[in-house]
């Protein structure tokens, strides 16, 4: 099991930093991480988040920009592009597939692009190998939650996690940490769709200390850690000193 | 609980609309446009919805012909759709009230909104107060200051206003912000957009909502002049005004026209004109016509109109543009400022700065050859009185 998937937001603390991050993430033995294309209207993150973009965007870290910086790059854990659909839109499926070739990019989580809405797209940007993560809320009705893991299905154990896996959003509201999150819905979500006998999971929004980590990881889960780590990266911290101990 | 939406969710040729919506909200959206469904087929729902539009917020609306601005322009006649008359002072009460209402309707407790100019959110908190539903709105912090007498009508009415700070703190940002609320409290709370945009069903609903106007005003153009004019005229900052004016329209043979704030200037970041600047995108769950950069980012955007300064136009409106059957121009702030004058002096009535860029082009549809016009009035410009001051010197 994955024990964790961290996310990262390109162009923060700065876009000169990236391939040495991701560097020091593979070295740390992680699998994947999760890296934020900064959007100027992120609706589904939080405050820190939406620091984090904003400063990143403010130092020129446009999406066509993040993706050139990730080119050549081989000594990277597999990336996962999280995003809002917009700026992709704007580049295009063909261009868009061009520049995620010499990346380390395996898969997108696009925020704001419920199945159904871009078929053409979503289709033809799999097809290239660059498949959609499913996203599972607490709103999501357990009919739902079956219909979105087949609409975004699994390619199977020969895939890497960042391929397979699907993310259960532990919380209602927006990225963030500041309130505890109760996993016992989690746990009871998991045992509903009978997920892990059959695909990896990953739990977020709302975990920061080792203890909610250690219970998603008891529950088979892999956690994500987000907000807290951009905080910490952004005041000058390093990727190491920051993961090392939640490892 | 449903897990297919019935509505058509996309607008015209190019598709426009869609439900661009983070998964936690997707069930919360799919159940609302349920209830609207079955509250709009529902006799007691219509109902309650009738007897309030006519006793709180004092439906119909007057049409009131205006032949001395009629002739200083050049037109034969010259009609306005009186939305300034409304309780609370412009034509958002209509959709305010009617989500307000369906939102007890499902059980609700809590409302969230945006606001931008405050009339959409003074009027969902007076339906909040009326209906006893706890109001938060969201207001940028830009528009708090430019309309101040909105923010303390808001709380007077109980509601609670929180500023927002992010960005240019203007309805964009207050948009976010109102989303993000409601993907924390859509347990307990609805959100009351008040623009026809945003993910499905919204769009749909809030112009199902707003096209009491422009029913209303047809039947009173043909009462009174016994005929259609040749065109309806309308501003549109999101396209609740501008949709509902126009919508009952579309059958008739007359021009349709929607206007956009121009600003101060042509360059992105001076305007809010879509149709002219912008491109097809994706923005606050829906698919339309944005103003962006070349990264996909939302440009900042500028209007004297705290109603219109809006990076997107509708997708339903956008649409109807795309597709010939309304047309999209735009006045300048210098222009909306004369308009406003110009009704004032001739006419003793004091429009909205929105609604001044609808009156700012009169001149030149006549130049166009319109002869009779029927222009929605959305709203009443007391709100607007420090900006008068100030811009035109009095």
């Amino acid at each position: 099991m994955n024990p964790l998937l961290p996310f990262i937001m390109a162009g923060d603390p700065s876009l000169e930093a990236l391939p040495r991050l991701l560097a020091e993430a593979k070295a740390l033995g992680l699998e994947a991480i999760e890296l934020g294309l900064p959007h100027s209207d992120p609706i589904a993150d939080g405050p820190v988040l939406q620091a984090a973009a904003h400063r990143a965007i403010a130092r020129g870290a446009t999406p066509v920009r993040i993706l050139e910086v990730l080119a050549g790059i081989t000594d990277s854990p597999d990336l996962i592009l999280f995003t809002y659909l917009n700026p992709l839109l704007q580049i295009g499926a063909e261009r868009l597939k061009t520049l995620l070739a010499p990346t380390p990019v395996k898969a997108l989580l696009v925020v704001d692009l419920p199945f159904g809405e871009e078929p053409a797209f979503e289709r033809d940007l799999r097809a290239a190998g660059y498949p959609m993560v499913p996203l599972l809320a607490p709103t999501t009705t357990l009919e739902r939650a079956r219909q979105v893991l087949a609409e975004r299905p699994d390619p199977g154990p020969s895939a890497p996690f960042a391929q397979r896996f699907a993310y259960l959003v532990a919380r209602l509201g927006v990225t963030g940490t500041g309130q505890s999150t109760d996993l016992a819905p989690v746990q009871k979500r998991m045992s509903e769709l009978g997920i892990l006998a059959t695909r990896p999971l990953a739990v977020g929004f709302g975990l920061s200390d080792a203890a909610s980590l250690a219970a998603v990881r008891a529950m088979g889960a892999t956690p994500v850690i987000g907000s807290a780590l951009v905080r910490e990266l952004a005041g000058g911290r390093s990727l190491s000193a920051c993961l090392a101990p939640l490892l | 609980m449903t897990d297919s939406f019935a509505l058509p969710t996309r607008f015209g040729s190019q598709q426009l609309g869609g439900c661009y919506a983070p998964e936690t909200l997707m069930q919360p959206l799919l159940d609302l446009e349920a209830a609207f469904r079955t509250a709009w087929t529902a006799p007691a729902f219509l109902a309650e919805l009738k007897a309030e539009l006519r006793h709180f917020v004092g439906r119909p609306t007057p049409l009131t012909p205006a032949p001395r601005l009629a002739a200083k322009v050049g037109l034969r006649a010259l009609f306005l759709k009186r939305e300034d008359l409304t309780h609370t002072g412009a034509h958002k009460i209509n959709n305010a009230l009617a989500q307000a209402l369906l939102a007890r309707r499902m059980g609700k407790t809590e409302i969230i909104a945006e606001t931008g100019a405050g009339q959409h959110g003074v009027a969902t908190a007076a339906a909040c107060a009326r209906l006893g539903l706890s109001c938060t709105v969201y207001m940028g912090v830009t528009d708090m200051a430019r309309q101040a007498p909105n923010v303390a009508r808001m709380r007077l009415f109980g509601a609670k206003v929180e500023p927002v700070a992010a960005g240019q703190g203007t309805l964009k940002e207050a948009v976010n912000e109102a989303l993000r609320a409601w993907a924390g409290r859509c347990d307990r709370a609805h959100y009351i957009l008040g623009s026809a945009l945003g993910p499905h069903p919204f769009p749909t609903m809030v112009r199902t909502f707003q096209t009491v106007i422009g029913e209303e005003a047809r039947a009173q153009v043909l009462e009174q002049s016994g005929g259609l004019p040749d065109t309806v005229i309308a501003c549109a900052g999101g396209g609740s005004n501008g949709l509902g004016l126009l919508v009952p329209f579309l059958g008739d043979d007359l021009r349709r026209v929607a206007v956009e704030a121009g600003g101060h200037g042509r360059a992105l970041g001076e305007h809010a004109a879509r149709l002219e600047g912008g491109r097809v995108g994706v923005l606050h769950g829906c698919k339309t016509l944005l103003l962006q950069d070349e990264h996909g980012h939302t440009a900042e955007t500028a209007s004297i109109s705290a109603g219109l300064d809006y990076p997107a136009l509708g997708p339903e409106l956008a649409a109807l543009a795309l597709d010939g059957k309304v047309v999209v121009r735009r006045a300048s702030d210098d222009e909306a400022l004369a308009g406003a004058r110009l009704l004032c002096e001739t006419e003793g009535i004091l429009p909205a700065l929105e609604s001044s860029h609808a009156l700012a082009l009169l001149t030149a549809l006549a130049a166009d050859g319109a002869a009779t016009v029927l222009l929605g009035l959305s709203g009443r410009g007391d709100k607007d009185l420090s900006t008068y001051q100030s811009r035109l010197g009095i």
